[in-house]
């Protein structure tokens, strides 16, 4: 279809395969997938469809693992995910948390125009992370909540400071506090991030939720650490 | 060094072509395991490797000729070596060995139609022009002016400064090939892959066709993860719809040579950095893969200074035996805050290779 020779055909799969490997996602259901470690941070439910959810914090502490991971189950169970505004993502770490790289679109460097680009792919997609590279209009966020709405998509939004987006989301996860597990001085190597991630309501208000979380584990996918 | 089979550059009706030139492509892996399909016909691979190990170019290539007469017989094979795809192809086709400061020399004589640019072969002999040499005599200020991009692309290409050329590779080779060897690609899109319409599927696609009209065809990507031929292959992102040749191995065998977790941000361009001890003095790597003080700060870019808190490492890169020696070593710092890196070290240089994000 966009190749520029033509795609030589495929011989079909044995129905067996084909059974397994063709997607379980629905259309009609209202929740989309999610990491079983992330259950608890969304009220044990999955991800509402036309929500707009916030992760934030500051480079480096696990804002963009916990972001990613958003895309891991849905992919996976066969929704279409797309990335906008995230430059140089980790191809392997992206597997190690799951996600089904075959369903993930990418527009990694959209510059002035990464809303437009957004936009457009809420059409094809169920779940779309944008990293605005800056604080965002109130004009730009309104339209994209309101399209993800309309198709029915979920909208996360990775951000640095959950200020530079100007309208409540429906949850906003803020990496408060992270600490590595396996490096010393000069021994051992990052074996696994302990996060503490704490839920804001609407409003920025405290839900009074703090949840701990691996940021990524030891094979590199998102766990529960409470207890 | 190019492999060239002039009997198969052009694909017949019933695909034997490409199933004799997948054999040309496993006969010469058996050499070396970094072949590369440029297009049907013609592929490429490293010669400084097995230049080493079998003591000279015109060595390889004998060598080569060797495995492939062996392995199909019937197949006509030229075999190059020059810089560069464009030089390389020129020089199977006379069976040359062209070293880096003899390429300019050895194009000039050819003609420009080996450029494959109909227009240009028509209108450059009316000026006089009629050989790469005498092209890259021209200004390239004139040539861009006078005849635009793609005519500039001819005139580096033409004068040796670049060893590529747009039309050059058929981006889709190894797709076909795959099929034709049977080997399931799980890093492709395919759109009819669950072998029927995937309704999701199709409106994906149907709004990246949009996003690629409104952004162009290369803003539009999907990851590829490269675990065919080294299971902790470097992935990357590719254009949406297109099939990379594998390429040369430059980056090495990582990130399987540090375990997981891997870092989420990759840097296509890895930054300038500097990492330093407790008097501000910069640190190393040692020959013997030891860092020769204690990391106490780091900086990237210019930017600040920032104390390092942990550290592990660091790992030598170990770079397969046949390619150009670097000795690199890698080292995750966290930083203050609890920012985990990881930089490389490299000659006396320091660079920001990835970020725990």
């Amino acid at each position: 279809m966009f190749a520029s020779s033509p795609t030589p055909a495929r011989p079909p799969l044995p129905a067996a395969l084909a059974e397994r490997v063709r997607p379980v996602a629905t259309a009609s259901s209202r929740l989309l997938p999610l990491a079983p470690a992330l259950l608890p941070l969304f009220g044990g439910a999955g991800l509402q469809r036309g929500t707009t959810t916030c992760i934030a914090g500051p480079v480096g502490v696990g804002a963009r693992t916990l972001a990613l991971t958003m895309l891991s189950a849905a992919s996976a169970a066969g929704h279409w995910c797309g990335v906008v505004g995230l430059a140089d993502p980790g191809v392997s770490a992206m597997v190690e948390l799951g996600l089904d790289l075959r369903r993930v679109v990418f527009v990694p460097s959209p510059g002035g125009r990464w809303s437009e680009a957004a936009a457009e792919l809420f059409d094809g997609a169920d779940l779309v992370l944008i990293r605005p590279a800056g604080p965002v209009a109130h004009g730009v966020a309104r339209l994209l909540v309101s399209r993800a709405r309309e198709r029915r998509a979920a909208l996360v939004v990775l951000t640095t400071d959950p200020a530079r987006w100007p309208l409540g989301p429906e949850r906003c996860l803020v990496v408060r506090s992270s600490s590595w597990v396996g490096v010393d001085r000069g021994h051992g190597h990052l074996a696994a991030r302990r996060a503490e991630v704490e839920v804001l309501g609407r409003r920025g208000a405290s839900r009074r939720e703090r949840h701990q979380l691996w940021l990524p584990a030891r094979a590199g996918q998102v766990l529960d650490a409470a207890g | 060094m190019a492999i060239r089979c002039p009997g198969l550059l052009a694909e017949g009706d019933r695909g034997d072509e490409v199933r004799a030139f997948l054999l040309v492509l496993r006969a010469a892996e058996q050499l070396c395991p970094w072949v590369t399909p440029a297009r049907l016909g013609v592929c490429t691979l490293p010669a400084r490797g097995p230049s080493r190990l079998l003591g000279g170019e015109p060595a390889v290539v004998d060598a080569l000729a060797a495995e492939i007469a062996s392995a199909c017989p019937e197949v006509e094979v030229q075999i190059g070596v020059a810089p560069g795809l464009f030089g390389a192809q020129l020089a199977a086709r006379v069976a040359a060995v062209v070293g880096d400061a003899e390429l300019a020399d050895f194009l000039a004589p050819w003609s420009i139609a080996v450029l494959g640019r109909a227009e240009l072969a028509t209108t450059l002999p009316r000026l006089g022009v009629r050989t790469l040499g005498e092209l890259a005599a021209l200004p390239a200020r004139q040539v861009y002016e006078r005849f635009g991009a793609d005519a500039l692309s001819c005139h580096r290409a033409a004068s040796g400064q670049v060893g590529e050329l747009p039309g050059l590779r058929d981006l889709a080779i190894s797709a076909r090939l795959a099929t034709v060897a049977g080997v399931s690609r799980p890093s492709v899109l395919q759109p009819d892959f669950y072998g029927g319409a995937d309704a999701a599927g199709e409106r994906a696609a149907a709004a990246v066709t949009r996003l690629q009209g409104r952004f162009g065809p290369e803003a539009v990507a999907i990851a590829r993860h490269r675990g065919a031929r080294d299971p902790a292959a470097r992935g990357r992102l590719v254009p949406f719809g297109s099939e990379e040749p594998l390429g040369e191995p430059g980056s090495g065998p990582w990130p399987g040579r540090l375990p997981a977790p891997s870092p989420t941000s990759v840097l296509e361009r890895p930054r300038p950095a500097a990492v330093a001890d407790v008097v501000g003095r910069p640190l190393a790597v040692g020959a013997e893969g030891l860092l020769d003080g204690v990391p106490d700060r780091c900086a990237v870019d210019g930017g600040p200074w920032r104390s390092v808190e942990e550290w592990g490492g660091p790992w030598p890169v170990l770079e397969h035996f046949w390619s150009t020696p670097r000795r690199r070593a890698r080292l995750q710092l966290v930083l203050e805050g609890g920012v985990a890196i990881l930089v490389c070290f490299e000659q006396g240089n320091w660079v920001l290779e990835a970020v725990y994000d």
